[in-house]
């Protein structure tokens, strides 16, 4: 090779070279100072730095709010609704990492006797991989219990979107999506679509800790949440997104009957035909009144039926009013929740109009027969969260965390 | 001498090709500026767009069929675009791209908090469900799609068939 082609590489390579480091330097010096100024603000792990918060009235009528940063949880607690908080206090357990974005969160609940009870979905090593993890304190949040894992089968498969009851009495409900059959499955070589709805129950409080896992169903959605509620008869009512024939992507519905001998039966509640084999990310709600009727709301996006809609029934699903649609489909209309409060069915989604985000409400105060006009009551310039509401003796508030701006608590 | 510095000039020459393959392959932010230079600079032939998230199983099972597609034919004009809109996934999105041997492909992410602004500057009437696929004809028409698509469609979209 003569000297003037290694002068002519040697030129190529700082060509080639130079603007990459320039560029490259240049974006990297720009991600560190983002990098740094993100993780400064977020030093002292502020609820703005969580992607979600979770917000519960504890029996005593005080509200709680949950959220994670660095594989910790923290929560704060409110005595006037959620106009002040108390300082922020660390879930005094061991870091680990905790699933908190989307449709995913911890769960918190409380019994009549200081006890608060704490769930999450915790990632395992491997992708898709994750435990149901529980924890609770009898001395109102002083301390925890060190967490156990729920599901029981000791597998590295997907055990996530935990959803929790508790009562009174402190007797705990655990309903999550768990891979543990289709894991099995996939291991002889076999087909598999979709998880399976599993359910486990314990008194802690009464020095029972079984959490003995149930099969519920089979063939469920594998990315949205699960939403659950409790009848006039104590019975669940859990209603989640299920897959039927050719991945249509339903709503069903389910209550565990109080005779242990029955067949579960899930009833199909929403016929909206949703063909799509992949993630909706798109759970429904559902709460139950003191006539026993079911009040639901979901999102579709079928050929038969797309938005969100609202509908209610007296016999557990086997009928149901004439689906209502909700919220400007236009505009975006999703992630639904619905809460009812005496003869109030409230109902919030969010939308999107290209700039800002919305939080919107309807209610109807016949008990769902009609409903008021739809308002727009809060907004957001950044990323949301789904919004829940929350109820406290006869009054009904909207939870909506919006990161980097703050958490939003307000009566409906 | 001149042996010894040929050797190095073409180490170097190979060192600075394979890092600017690298440095230009490494994620970029999804902006109104950045989809109008994408769709700019594949108008006038077939492409592909797939919206996944590190969140979505099935996104991962359209990844591999990319990364198949790719090993038999390397020059598919497909866009991956990472739609989780947050920065504590970064580094478990450039695992995925990197585990589907992907690091190479346009690759691009929605910038933290931005997800719902990022959707709505593509598809106002896609709501987040995934994986997404945008079939784009050559006169840049985008013709969307939910769900996991079969691997004979994305064949026939992206790879010229013999007459």
């Amino acid at each position: 090779m003569s000297f003037f082609k290694v002068k002519v590489l040697l030129l190529i390579c700082i060509v080639l070279c130079l603007p990459s480091v320039v560029v490259m330097a240049k974006h990297n010096h720009q991600t560190m100072i983002k990098e740094q100024a993100a993780e400064n603000s977020c030093q002292n792990h502020n609820i703005s730095c969580a992607k979600t918060v979770t917000s519960s009235f504890a029996r005593n009528g005080d509200l709680w709010r949950v959220w994670t940063v660095d594989e910790q949880l923290f929560f704060q607690i409110s005595k006037d609704n959620g106009k002040t908080f108390l300082s922020k206090q660390r879930v005094n357990i061991p870091d680990e990492k905790i699933s908190a974005r989307n449709e995913n969160r911890p769960k918190i609940a409380f019994d009549k006797a200081n006890g608060v009870y704490l769930s999450w979905a915790m990632p395992r090593e491997k992708k898709y991989t994750a435990d149901i993890r529980f924890s609770y304190s009898t001395d109102y949040g002083k301390s925890f219990s060190i967490p156990s894992t729920i599901n029981n089968d000791n597998l590295l498969t997907g055990h996530s979107f935990n959803e929790m009851l508790v009562t009174e009495e402190g007797e705990v409900h655990l309903v999550w999506l768990d891979s543990r059959l289709s894991f099995k499955l996939r291991k002889q070589g076999k087909e598999a679509n979709g998880s399976a709805l599993f359910y486990a129950s314990a008194n802690p409080r009464k020095g029972n800790f079984s959490f003995t896992n149930q099969q519920l169903a089979n063939n469920t959605c594998v990315c949205c949440r699960i939403a659950m509620d409790v009848n006039q008869q104590g019975e669940l009512a859990i209603f989640w997104r299920h897959i039927y024939g050719d991945n249509i992507r339903e709503f069903a519905l389910l209550t565990l009957n109080n005779n242990a001998g029955d067949e579960l039966k899930p009833i199909q509640i929403s016929k909206d035909h949703w063909q799509i084999n992949g993630c909706p990310h798109q759970g429904g709600g559902i709460s139950v009144d003191k006539s026993n009727r079911y009040h639901m709301v979901w999102f579709n996006q079928g050929d038969k039926g797309k938005g969100i809609f609202y509908a209610s029934s007296m016999d557990h699903g086997k009928t149901l009013t004439s689906p209502l649609s909700i919220g400007d489909i236009n505009a975006q209309a999703a992630h639904p929740h619905i809460q009812q409060n005496n003869s109030n069915i409230d109902i919030v989604w969010t939308q999107f109009n290209g700039v800002e985000h919305q939080l919107w409400h309807q209610q109807s105060t016949n008990n769902g027969k009609s409903f008021g006009t739809a308002k727009q009551i809060a907004k957001a310039q950044s990323g949301t969260d789904r919004p829940f509401i929350i109820k406290r003796d006869g009054k009904s508030y909207v939870s909506w965390h919006r990161p980097k701006q703050g958490h939003w608590i307000d009566a409906l | 001498m001149s042996k010894l510095m040929a050797n190095l000039a073409l180490y170097l020459f190979i060192f600075s090709i394979s890092y600017t393959a690298s440095a230009n392959a490494a994620s970029s932010v999804f902006t109104k500026s950045s989809f109008e230079e994408i769709k700019q600079k594949n108008l006038g032939k077939k492409w592909l767009m797939i919206l996944w998230s590190v969140d979505c199983p099935p996104c991962f099972k359209e990844l591999a069929l990319i990364e198949k597609l790719r090993e038999e034919t390397p020059n598919i004009a497909v866009v991956i675009v990472n739609v989780d809109d947050n920065n504590e996934t970064a580094r478990e999105r450039q695992q995925i791209i990197n585990s589907f041997n992907l690091s190479t492909l346009a690759n691009y992410y929605f910038a933290d908090g931005l997800g719902d602004q990022s959707r709505y500057l593509i598809d106002k009437s896609w709501y987040g469900e995934l994986p997404r696929s945008y079939f784009i004809a050559e006169n840049g028409d985008f013709h969307g799609k939910s769900g996991l698509v079969k691997e004979e469609v994305i064949k026939k979209w992206l790879v010229p068939q013999e007459k």
